[in-house]
């Protein structure tokens, strides 16, 4: 063996390596005091190969169109949270692309997601994105109406009309399914059921989180500079922390964070935080790292002192400050929840288009959805989930919080400032970058083999859905 | 001025979270106690002119149950199509036991 293949031997194979000489995220995890739940202790991890990502999935407007077409007709989709529309009568519309569903709740445990056009001349039942509570549908431009249950309840001049027959004129229906409070909805007759379109293992995760005992307080939406893909893909590694986010790079592992990936349509990173990042080390002490750490709400505990003990590591204390503040603000027992469920980044995709991020102090919703007019715009919104205060009422879900192109996060109300400054940043970067694939010689984007993994298992969804092999 | 106000229903009749509607001098009146405010609009939608009073309260916003439209029950503005155009809001006050508005 010449000396040459020897050393090629030891390199590991093409997905395998890590962050050389730092403690990987389980290892993080292991030293916390109060353990991790299994769902956070396991790892699936795959190497998927690493040529390039083409370009045109990004720039061409006929590649939007074939989503159109063939993706978004045919995955499930998180339409709304099942507290909009929390009575019987309640509805909500989604409107994906040119399509658009009144989705309501047509008895206590039942929600119906109809197509939103009258079957007379299409006008739309209800405007797009809007919701409300109704008896029965009732179209402004003749009147035709419909039951809450979808059927026809009444076509004006019925004489004029004797062509229509009510079981015919029933409002056709997409597929819905609830799951931890969100309403899902798939177009497509022939797709999996949702829990075999989100696998086993996922579902013995979601089920661990209680998301449905959760409200939103805070509702924004903005529409970004970039492909919705492009969008997406800004927030599915911990790569860009470094640069995009000096800030938080002191107090997160970002560069050895976790990433993993199950079946087809989900994956997920964990961030580890209070801990610092492995580009910086040595340059930060406990103390500086705890005074750096950014939570996602800083009303729950912003204000309590962090000033370190002897021998106190920041990780240790900020787990056991944020377990105390929102044991208070909820009226919770937090003690047999782990350092690592309230400290950390848990951010997981459900393709086609969202992230829940369970964790205690992340706790948000992201969706992503193409503006149906321009395939280099993102139509993209926040949501912040609360637990429902054990002792009160559940509040009212946030209104919506619009924000205008130039318009900061940090401006939308229940937005935290810190939190609001990480957005901004995630987002200016995807004006150059949908800009710079446009005037690029290269034909493709070059990703990471193991902290790029979710962009490479996402596209590679997309191009199945596309192609119409899925 | 105050006696331009006009008695509406007793405070007993419309507790948190509860609307009332009234003609009061030809005027069909909506009062709606949203977590303790009383606001007063018109109980008639401005598209359409279809009867607003069914409609769902949430976040200080009224939605008409016939159209789906939605408007601010403090300013009356029109939030949501179908409407363009605002509903009327009243001067709304509490004496004694009672609710009064004024046209
Ligand atoms: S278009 Fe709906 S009733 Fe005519
Ligand atoms: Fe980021």
């Amino acid at each position: 063996m010449s000396e040459q293949m020897v050393e090629k031997s030891r390199e590991p194979a093409p997905g395998d390596a890590r962050y050389p000489g730092e403690p990987s995220t389980q290892e993080i995890i292991a030293r916390d005091r109060v353990p991790a739940p299994d769902w956070v202790r396991s790892e699936s991890y795959e190497f998927l190969g690493d040529e390039d990502i083409s370009i045109d999935r990004y720039t061409d407007p006929e590649f939007a169109q074939k989503e159109f077409d063939n993706l978004w007709t045919r995955t499930w989709q998180f339409a709304c949270r099942e507290e909009i529309i929390p009575e019987v009568g309640d509805y909500y519309v989604y409107d994906i692309g040119r399509h658009s569903f009144i989705i309501a709740r047509v008895a206590e445990d039942e929600v119906r997601a109809y197509y939103n056009a009258c079957l007379h001349r299409g006008t739309m039942l209800r405007a797009p994105g809007t919701d409300g509570c109704a008896n029965e549908f009732k179209c402004s431009f003749h009147g035709w109406t419909w039951n809450l249950d979808g059927s026809l309840k009444q076509a004006l001049c019925d004489w004029d009309f004797p062509h229509v027959k009510a079981e015919q004129f029933a409002l056709p229906e997409a597929r819905v399914e609830l799951l931890a409070g969100f309403v899902f909805i798939n177009m497509d007759r022939n797709a999996p059921s949702l829990e075999e379109y989100l696998g086993a293992e996922f579902l013995s995760h979601i089920s661990q989180w209680g998301l449905e005992d959760r409200y939103t307080y805070c509702h924004v939406s903005k529409s970004l500079p970039a492909n919705w893909k492009l969008s997406m893909a800004a927030f599915m590694e911990a790569y860009h922390v470094l640069d995009t986010h000096p800030q938080v790079a002191p107090s997160n592992a970002d560069a050895n964070s976790q990433y993993d990936f199950y079946g087809e349509h989900v994956d997920r990173f964990i961030s580890s935080l209070g801990v610092v990042s492995p580009h910086l080390k040595g340059q930060y002490t406990e103390q500086d790292i705890i005074d750096q750490f950014t939570l996602g709400d800083s009303s729950v505990a912003g204000d309590v002192p962090r000033k370190l003990g002897e021998g106190e590591t920041a990780r240790q204390r900020m787990a056991d400050i944020i377990r105390e503040a929102f044991e208070t603000q909820s009226n919770t027992d937090l003690s047999g929840v782990s350092d690592s469920e309230l400290l950390d980044c848990f951010s997981y995709t459900l393709f086609p288009n969202t992230f829940l991020f369970p964790g205690i102090s992340l706790p948000m919703v992201y969706r992503f959805r193409p503006d149906p007019d321009n395939h280099r715009r993102t139509i993209y919104e926040v949501f912040f989930l609360r637990p429902v205060p054990k002792d009160g009422e559940r509040p009212d879900p946030a209104e919506t919080v619009y924000l205008n192109d130039d318009q900061s996060f940090t401006e939308a109300e229940g937005m935290d400032p810190g939190f609001g400054a990480i957005l901004d940043q995630d987002t200016e970067n995807l004006i150059l970058q949908q800009a710079g694939l446009e005037a690029s010689a290269k034909q493709g984007i070059t990703l990471g083999n193991y902290q790029e993994i979710r962009i490479r298992h996402f596209e590679q969804a997309v191009d199945k859905y596309v192609e119409g092999a899925a | 001025m105050s006696e331009e106000f006009v008695r509406f229903c007793e405070t007993s009749e419309i507790p948190s979270g509860a609307k009332k509607h009234a003609k009061i001098n030809g005027t069909w009146v909506l009062v709606c106690n949203v977590k303790g405010r009383l606001l007063a609009v018109s109980a008639i939608c401005s598209h359409q002119e279809k009867p607003l009073f069914t409609g769902r309260v949430r976040n200080c916003k009224i939605s008409c149950p016939v159209h789906g439209a939605r408007f601010d029950l403090e300013t009356g503005e029109a939030l949501d199509l179908p409407a363009t155009k605002p509903i009327a809001t009243y001067a709304v006050r509490v004496v004694g036991d009672w609710v009064e508005v004024k046209l």
